[in-house]
């Protein structure tokens, strides 16, 4: 009785995921076309073009075909399962099947996905995207993963539910390694879920789309939605991390309030996404330099109970 | 007068080589030089006298003289002369020393009349095809008198592939285009990378060939012409119209009516109005910015509603005719105008304030796509590319047409020599533009809008006419002809000269800034790829054969 509940609770996150995730995208459309003075498409236009790029051909134009389709699912079932080990609104549904160790392991799968999905499309294009994605992980990765490890330094447990509940402020007095944190991840965080001035492994005006270049169809689809829900992963996390307050209210509260904490984040990163232009590799390279070492900084402070 | 001062200096120095001159205006000067002094005087004008290489025509005048004619027109932009250096070659040895050696900037130009006229420049660095569809016959010259315009010919190979250069040592080739997101035309870059490094690129070109200025010198007559001019180009469609026009009424010393050429100066600053929102909006999406893509858009919108007030059309204005123009400013759309200039004038204001202060777009701006005054000169770089590095051509007042004698204006410089000046000088230009536009609708007098011709225009005479383009300067040479059109009529684009500074622009930066580099000219590879009959799909994978495709084009 116990792990169907259990089943039941992951599988009711990974709908939750799923159903939101596009209409996220779609409001994140639709903001940006008021910022610049358009009507903008309906607000479920996202749910209708994965629909119909679901039902398109599934044209094999890369160099491995197999390895290409494969990419494309796991780095959507990666997100997915992800999904069933962060508390979205309600208790994390498989607290017990890992820890924090294996969240960062499957957020940097979720990378490697895209890494994997170029290189298997073999396109000089999509060569070049995934280069600059790997130059971008490299320098991203160790971020969440120091935040995750000043969280369980601070709660002295890898547990993710403990870990992921506001554990960044849970040292002693002032907590300023969190606070440092939290200052590095909200100036890295589009970054993360790869907008403007961020989006250079795809940079459409430049290598048209990257990685991207030889997916359609079906493919296209499942890559896009893995991507939509990267959105909202990530901003759960961030949430989840760092603006735990009022999470635990009563059910439908509590939920509600965490999903607009979410949606507050969406929109903030429509804003920066629709006010900036991109930034070029070497660029952005040396401002996550500078925030690595503040985050190196934070996790030594961490270390000595700040 | 300058222009007989400059044919002294040219006397002095080379005697008989001179053969004959041409002095019909103050600022126009055609000289006839000796085939074997070509060379020499054309670096004695380019280094020594510092004129500005504009182009190089080759044309068939067989049926009239009996020879080949290639010009070379040079600018003398201080002293406000339009110069060309003509040349005639006898037909059973079209041949002549190449000049590129001397004057970079000639080398598309002498490759072109190689492949249209078969003329052939000796001692050219780099004598590979330019204009031709990679399948077209050797021997073949379309734009030779005895090749009538609707000719098919034989021996037409529709698979045989362009052959590209070799790559240099140790760099990756990344193919940028012939279809690319920003390019929205067909040209073809094949880059040299090494890593995210650009170590040089090739060019292949002139995929859109429509065979206008063939069309023009067998089929349309004089008035037909302004109209097919101006569908050289998209954008800046009346900018040719008016050139054209101008280098007729040059050729025939015809004076336009004071109305009609103030109403040309308002058409082409409209024009360039557009031209200069867009290409910010443009730039800016490039670098990602889309946002002040899509406000540059909307502030855009009524300056092409007026136009299609005035003209009927938001683009493809149609103005003019010879001796003048088509279209009036009528009292009401004068009031009109000035409320868009009014409001154009606020919003851009604004526009151009947070341009100026958002250092993101100048972090991805500054230091990339350098063209100094040095590349300027060499390759002939015109328009806001040579005024961002310092250079102040602009041929409104180096040159000065239609109405802008008699207008107050500045022209706008900056000396970074990068993408961010061009930025810069153009979003200033719009100012000017407003300002010029006023003047005008201040100025204008009522009067007759067009010559009433009725005499045939003269056979044989020549015209040269430079205008202003948003993106540099546009030129016209044109020899009269019979059948009331003309003989030989060369349009040269300024995207012709600026694309040819693009390899030297990208070379050593990143791959990212290749981009915004070539965006930076404005490339108009239309304008730039105006001529011949044939287009052909060439590359690795084909799936229509050309005859498919013609039998397919054939069946409508």
């Amino acid at each position: 009785m116990e792990v169907l509940i259990l089943i039941l609770r992951s599988f009711a996150n990974v709908v939750v995921v799923l159903a939101l995730a596009p209409l996220f995208e779609g409001l994140l459309r639709k903001v940006t076309a008021r910022i610049q003075s358009r009507q903008g498409p309906p607000l479920l236009q996202p749910y209708y073009d994965l629909l119909k790029l679901l039902g398109k051909e599934d044209i094999e134009s890369g160099e491995s075909p197999w390895m290409q389709r494969f990419a494309v699912h796991l780095a959507l079932a990666t997100v997915l399962t992800v999904a069933c080990l962060i508390p979205l609104g309600a208790p994390v549904p498989l607290a017990g099947a890992g820890d924090i160790i294996l969240l960062v392991y499957l957020l940097t799968l979720a990378g490697i996905c895209t890494l994997l999905a170029g290189l298997a499309a073999g396109s000089t294009f999509s060569l070049i995207g995934i280069s600059r994605e790997m130059i971008t992980m490299i320098a991203l990765e160790p971020l969440f993963a120091i935040t995750l490890i000043i969280g369980a330094v601070n709660t002295g447990t890898f547990r993710l539910e403990t870990v992921l509940d506001g554990s960044v402020y849970a040292g002693g007095g002032v907590p300023w390694s969190g606070l440092l944190m939290l200052a590095v991840m909200l100036l890295s965080f589009q970054a993360f879920v790869q907008r403007v001035p961020f989006d250079i492994a795809e940079a459409e005006t430049e290598i048209m789309e990257g990685p991207l270049i030889e997916y359609s169809g079906p493919k296209l689809a499942v890559f896009k939605y893995a991507q939509m829900v990267r959105l909202v992963i990530y901003s759960s996390l961030f949430v989840a991390l760092f603006i735990p307050w009022g999470s635990h209210l009563v059910f439908p509260i509590g939920w509600l309030l965490f999903w607009a904490k979410v949606l507050v984040l969406v929109l903030l990163v429509t804003l920066v996404a629709a006010t900036h232009a991109r930034y070029r590799i070497d660029q952005a390279l040396r401002y996550y330099g500078g925030l690595v070492g503040v985050s190196f900084v934070a996790l030594v402070l961490a270390g000595f109970g700040y | 007068m300058v222009a007989r001062e400059k044919l002294n200096l040219l006397k002095d120095r080379f005697g008989t080589a001179i053969q004959r001159a041409d002095l019909p205006a103050e600022d126009r000067l055609f000289v006839f030089i000796d085939r074997a002094s070509v060379r020499e005087v054309c670096r004695h004008v380019f280094r020594q006298l510092d004129a500005r290489y504009i182009i190089s025509i080759g044309a068939d005048d067989r049926p009239h003289s009996g020879h080949f004619l290639v010009a070379h027109n040079f600018a003398f932009d201080r002293d406000h002369l339009l110069a060309s250096f003509l040349t005639q070659l006898p037909a059973d040895d079209p041949k002549l020393d190449s000049i590129t050696a001397d004057v970079p900037a000639a080398n598309w130009a002498e490759r072109e009349f190689r492949d249209l006229v078969g003329i052939e420049p000796v001692g050219h660095a780099y004598p590979k095809r330019l204009v031709l569809p990679d399948g077209w016959p050797e021997g073949m010259h379309p734009l030779r008198k005895d090749v009538p315009w609707n000719h098919v010919p034989e021996g037409f190979d529709p698979d045989r592939e362009f052959k590209f250069d070799e790559p240099p040592e140790g760099c990756t080739v990344v193919p940028f285009g012939p279809f690319h997101p920003t390019l929205d035309e067909p040209a073809h870059f094949r880059l040299y990378l090494e890593g995210e490094m650009v170590r040089g690129c090739e060019y292949r070109g002139f995929m859109v060939h429509r065979g206008i200025e063939k069309l023009a010198e067998s089929v349309l007559t004089y008035n037909d012409i302004p109209m097919a001019a101006e569908r050289i180009c998209g954008i800046c469609g009346c900018v040719h119209n008016v050139a054209y026009a101008q280098a007729v009424e040059s050729a025939a010393a015809l004076e336009i009516p004071p109305r009609a050429a103030y109403i040309r100066t308002i058409m082409l600053e409209l024009e360039r109005l557009h031209s200069h929102l867009l290409w910010v909006g443009l730039a800016c999406h490039i670098v990602g910015f889309d946002t002040l893509f899509m406000q540059a858009f909307r502030i855009r919108e009524p300056v092409m509603w007026i136009a299609e007030k005035i003209s009927g059309n938001r683009k493809t204005y149609a103005l003019c005719v010879i001796g003048g123009v088509r279209w009036d400013i009528t009292p009401e759309l004068k009031t009109e105008l000035r409320q868009v200039l009014d409001k154009l004038e606020t919003e851009w204001t604004a526009v151009v304030a947070a341009v100026s202060k958002d250092r993101n777009i100048q972090r991805r701006t500054r230091g990339v796509g350098v063209a100094d005054a040095r590349l300027v000169k060499e390759a002939g770089l015109v328009g806001p590319v040579a005024r961002a590095a310092g250079v102040p051509g602009d041929a409104r007042r180096d040159h000065p047409y239609a109405a802008y004698d008699r207008l107050d204006f500045d022209v706008i410089t900056a000396d970074g020599a990068d993408v961010w000046s061009r930025v810069v000088v153009r979003m200033k230009e719009v100012f000017e533009s407003i300002r010029i536009m006023r003047q005008c609708l201040d100025r204008m007098e009522p009067g007759p809008l067009a010559l009433d011709i009725q005499d045939e225009l003269p056979v044989g005479r020549m015209g040269m006419s430079s205008v202003e383009a948003p993106r540099g300067e546009s030129h016209h040479f044109i020899i009269t002809g019979e059948n009331n059109r003309p003989r030989r009529w060369r349009v040269r684009a300024p995207t012709y000269q600026n694309l040819q500074g693009v390899p030297a622009m990208i070379k050593d930066q990143q791959l990212a800034d290749m981009t915004i580099s070539l965006g930076s000219i404005d490339p108009c590879f239309s304008c730039t790829d105006r001529m011949e009959t044939v287009d052909i799909r060439s590359g690795a994978q084909r799936i229509w054969s050309q005859e498919e495709l013609l039998r397919l084009v054939r069946r409508r």
